[in-house]
């Protein structure tokens, strides 16, 4: 990849970064806040309904993740892009172009592996 | 209310299905394909000029989804808990995980369209789009599954 102009590399990084934390962040259950709608409150961090509660009441309150996933993976993914797009311009070069596309097909893998235990029920 | 939502993120679904396809078909097809043939017809449009309307398309796409969402987990997911239907949550779980890295990857498709290097010959403009007609394939199949859920393989 020759030099690329700023916005350029913050893109090409914004898109493998979040796509690589996203998946981390499903993995390890990082979410950045967690939306209880039925509840209508949204709480900063990862909670489970049946940590505190009965699990078979947690259908009262059915928390949401993907939201706080999401959040994560933009957070990450703004810091990694801001930083590419702050190198000099001449390091782009070794960047592979490939991996904007390379790292969103291995976190969909990922992801994949993830949801498995819907598979097996 | 929900149902009204439903129906509009299905028709920005639909449009954005239409336009991710033939962008797709655009990019990856050999040009010499015969002309007037329905398929040389279906992918010989300027890829390029799509972008702009992908990007706008998924977003809303998503937006909207985002918000049904809400009902979805609230309204629907605790009875197809109660009927087993775990295949089902499962390729749900994959379309909203699908969905998410698909904006993500917004940047980078419109920049890779908008402003290309010859260097690259557009493999990465072609790889990007690829990655996102899967991911709306997959999440239009799977959404109309969830919906019609009840009809499904009886």
């Amino acid at each position: 990849m020759t030099s690329a102009p700023a916005f350029r590399r913050f893109a090409l990084a914004f898109g493998a970064g979040f796509a690589l934390i996203y998946a981390w962040a499903r993995a390890k259950g990082f979410a950045l806040l967690t939306v209880y709608p039925s509840l209508g409150i949204i709480l900063p961090g990862m909670h489970r309904s049946r940590d505190v509660a009965d699990p078979v009441l947690d259908f009262l309150a059915p928390e949401v993740y993907w939201y706080g996933w999401t959040a994560t993976a933009t957070l990450g993914a703004l810091v990694i892009g801001s930083i590419a797009a702050l190198f000099p311009a001449r390091w782009s070069r070794w960047f592979w172009p490939g991996w904007v596309w390379v790292a969103p097909v291995l976190a969909m893998m990922a992801c994949v592996y993830l949801t498995i235990p819907w598979f097996r029920q | 209310m929900a149902t009204a939502l439903l129906i509009l993120h299905g028709l920005v679904a639909v449009a954005l299905l239409g336009a991710i396809t033939h962008q797709t078909l655009a990019a990856w097809t050999p040009s010499n394909v015969h002309p007037h043939s329905f398929f040389g017809r279906f992918r010989a449009v300027q890829p390029a000029g799509y972008a702009n309307a992908i990007v706008g398309l998924y977003v809303g796409a998503a937006l909207l989804g985002a918000i049904v969402y809400l009902y979805f987990k609230v309204d629907i997911q605790p009875y197809l808990e109660r009927d087993r239907h775990w295949h089902v949550l499962g390729l749900f779980d994959l379309k909203e995980d699908f969905a998410a890295i698909g904006l993500g990857l917004l940047p980078a498709y419109w920049i890779s369209w908008r402003r290309p290097f010859a260097d690259e010959r557009g493999r990465t403009a072609a790889a990007l789009t690829t990655i996102l007609g899967f991911i709306v394939w997959w999440s239009f199949l799977v959404g109309h599954v969830v919906n019609n859920i009840v009809g499904f393989g009886s």
